[in-house]
């Protein structure tokens, strides 16, 4: 494996906080994923190869390069950062077209280029408008379009995913992995699993700024099966519902919530439960008026999985 | 990577554009028309007369544009320069691109400075042109108004070099830079002795066209009263010097300081 960026020993704090703590780290070629939960270190981790940060103690290197004032590399680089910040006076157009102008191309290049990377994001219809008045999932995309216009090698695209609609994502998704058959290298971070995974295998696991594990998200998938989910059910009567799931075996633990409406569910296997369930609302005629899982998200998945 | 000056050039042209169409240049640019409202206000009053009052009148006027106006602007561009950046944290867009860090500064400070020069020439003109209605065809009129545009064009570059300086290093820039420019100039430049020239407006003054007291102006010349100007060479020097100076050391910070998003 050709390692297009390395990480070695790289810690970066702030103050009295530490936002990555010694993570040495190789990334190839193809799409490599970010996992972790909410300032897990995924974005501290993107603005150090990105040259935007500087480590504390190690270095961090893109094609044995160091990217800390290293203006050079981003012409290989598209960067597409995490938070929803634009020149909210500009439009589409004019936000990507505006920034291709520091890749030193012709004016007839950064027209075809922007007009190029609107089109590939849907957004040609829409690249007069001011960006202000853009939807949520709009923004996403132009922000996208700034980071592929100048077609770079190396994406780095930080929580990309978030606040798109579903064709939205499925969009985005199947133009990340055509970057991947391009042969270029994509890192992509996010803290919905399901996210990454339509993404890609080879993850990366993130966690209060440390590498938890590197390699197939299968082993993950596997971790998350063996960690007991809570489900929490609101019905007209959690107890009626509790008596009909004693006999389930795909329940471990069962306890009623203190507004006495709900019925709070740990179970191993959640689509059996989930099975059972349907099966005890159309048998008993109960009135189920919600279903949410307070833990299933990555957040409670990583404190499983570091024992706390 | 892009050269140096072809960066700076693209940069500029970035900002210049966008910097017309935000909301602080509509704002400084309505407060440009307060000398020219004035101006209107005072030739009505004056019923046409001309002479000794328009040219204390302009006096008043360059008070304004000279130790109000292009403090102000400086202070709102200049501090922005990369406080804005940061604090919308749109940095990230800039510093990863193919140009050198210092490209980012120059150009934005180029055309803020431009786009302020810009608001300073409209504003002045109208104002200087409605208040002296009467003298056309006077030659003096148009080397006095070439000389006001030019002090406060070097204002501008001088003022707005400091303050993109405070505004790489500080946090709250603008305070400081509030301090500075409005607490600091308006009262150093009043010291006897080299005190004076410690402050940007000293060298200003000491390139307007001197109206004595006593002399036509009568007491309103007060406003515009220097103690011991420098020669108009030096002042240009020096002016060039401060903007070089402290551009530079802008540029240096930029270029070597990480800068974080507050969370």
């Amino acid at each position: 494996m050709t390692a297009v960026i390395h990480a070695s020993n790289l810690s970066k704090w702030y103050g009295n906080v530490l936002g990555l703590n010694d993570v040495t780290l190789d990334i190839a070629s193809g799409i490599t994923g970010l996992l972790g939960p909410n300032g897990a270190g995924k974005s501290t981790f993107m603005k150090l190869i990105t040259g935007q940060m500087k480590p504390n103690i190690g270095q961090v290197t893109v094609r044995g390069r160091k990217s800390w004032n290293n203006p050079v590399l981003f012409r290989d680089i598209g960067f597409c950062p995490e938070n929803d910040v634009f020149y909210e006076e500009m439009t589409g157009w004019e936000f990507v077209t505006g920034l291709l102008r520091f890749y030193g191309y012709s004016a007839s290049e950064i027209k075809e280029r922007a007009a190029k990377a609107l089109d590939i994001v849907e957004l040609t219809k829409d690249k007069d408008r001011l960006i202000r008045g853009y939807s949520r999932g709009m923004r996403q995309r132009v922000k996208f379009a700034q980071a592929i216009a100048h077609d770079p090698e190396i994406v780095i695209l930080d929580e990309p995913l978030s606040g798109l609609d579903p064709l939205g994502k499925r969009k985005l998704i199947k133009l990340i992995k055509e970057f991947k058959s391009q042969g270029r290298t994509v890192l992509v971070s996010s803290h919905v699993l399901p996210e990454i995974e339509a993404l890609t295998s080879e993850i990366v696991l993130v966690h209060q700024g440390k590498i938890l594990a590197q390699g197939d998200i299968r082993f993950i998938r596997e971790l998350i099966e063996s960690h007991p989910h809570m489900i929490s059910v609101r019905s007209s009567d959690p107890r009626a519902l509790a008596a009909r799931f004693v006999g389930d075996r795909s329940i471990q633990k069962m306890s009623f919530g203190a507004d006495g409406r709900t019925l709070v569910v740990e179970t191993h296997k959640r689509d059996d439960f989930f099975g059972c369930l349907t099966g005890a609302v159309l048998e008993g005629r109960i009135e189920v008026e919600e279903i949410s899982s307070p833990d299933d998200n990555l957040q409670a998945v990583f404190e499983y999985l570091v024992g706390k | 990577m892009m050269n140096t000056h072809r960066a700076v050039r693209e940069v500029f042209g970035f900002f210049l554009s966008l910097g017309r169409k935000t909301g602080k240049t509509r704002v400084f640019a309505l407060l440009g028309l307060v000398p020219v409202i004035l101006a209107i206000v005072v030739r009505v009053v004056l019923h046409g007369r001309t002479g000794d009052m328009a040219a204390v009148f302009t006096e008043i006027l360059m008070v304004f544009f000279l130790q109000f106006y292009i403090v102000i602007l400086a202070l709102f561009y200049g501090t922005s320069v990369v406080a804005e950046e940061v604090e919308g944290r749109t940095l990230s867009y800039l510093i990863t691109r193919p140009i050198a860090k210092p490209a980012i500064v120059l150009g934005k400070y180029a055309a803020y400075s431009l786009l302020m020069f810009l608001m300073v020439a409209v504003s002045l003109s109208l104002s200087f042109f409605i208040m002296n209605a009467g003298r056309f065809a006077d030659a003096r009129l148009y080397l006095t108004f070439l000389s006001y545009l030019g002090v406060l064009g070097l204002g501008i570059l001088a003022y707005t070099a400091f303050f993109s300086f405070l505004g790489t290093v500080l946090k709250k820039a603008i305070l400081v830079g509030l301090v500075f420019g409005f607490g600091w100039e308006n009262v150093i430049q009043y010291f006897p002795g080299s005190t004076q020239r410690f402050s940007v407006v000293h060298y200003l003054k000491s390139l307007l066209p001197y109206r004595p007291m006593g002399g036509g102006g009568g007491g309103v010349a007060l406003l515009l009263f220097r103690l011991e100007p420098t020669s108009p060479a030096i002042a240009v020097l020096m002016l060039a010097v401060i903007a070089g100076v402290f551009l530079a050391l802008a540029c240096w910070v930029f270029r070597t300081k990480e800068y974080l998003y507050e969370e």
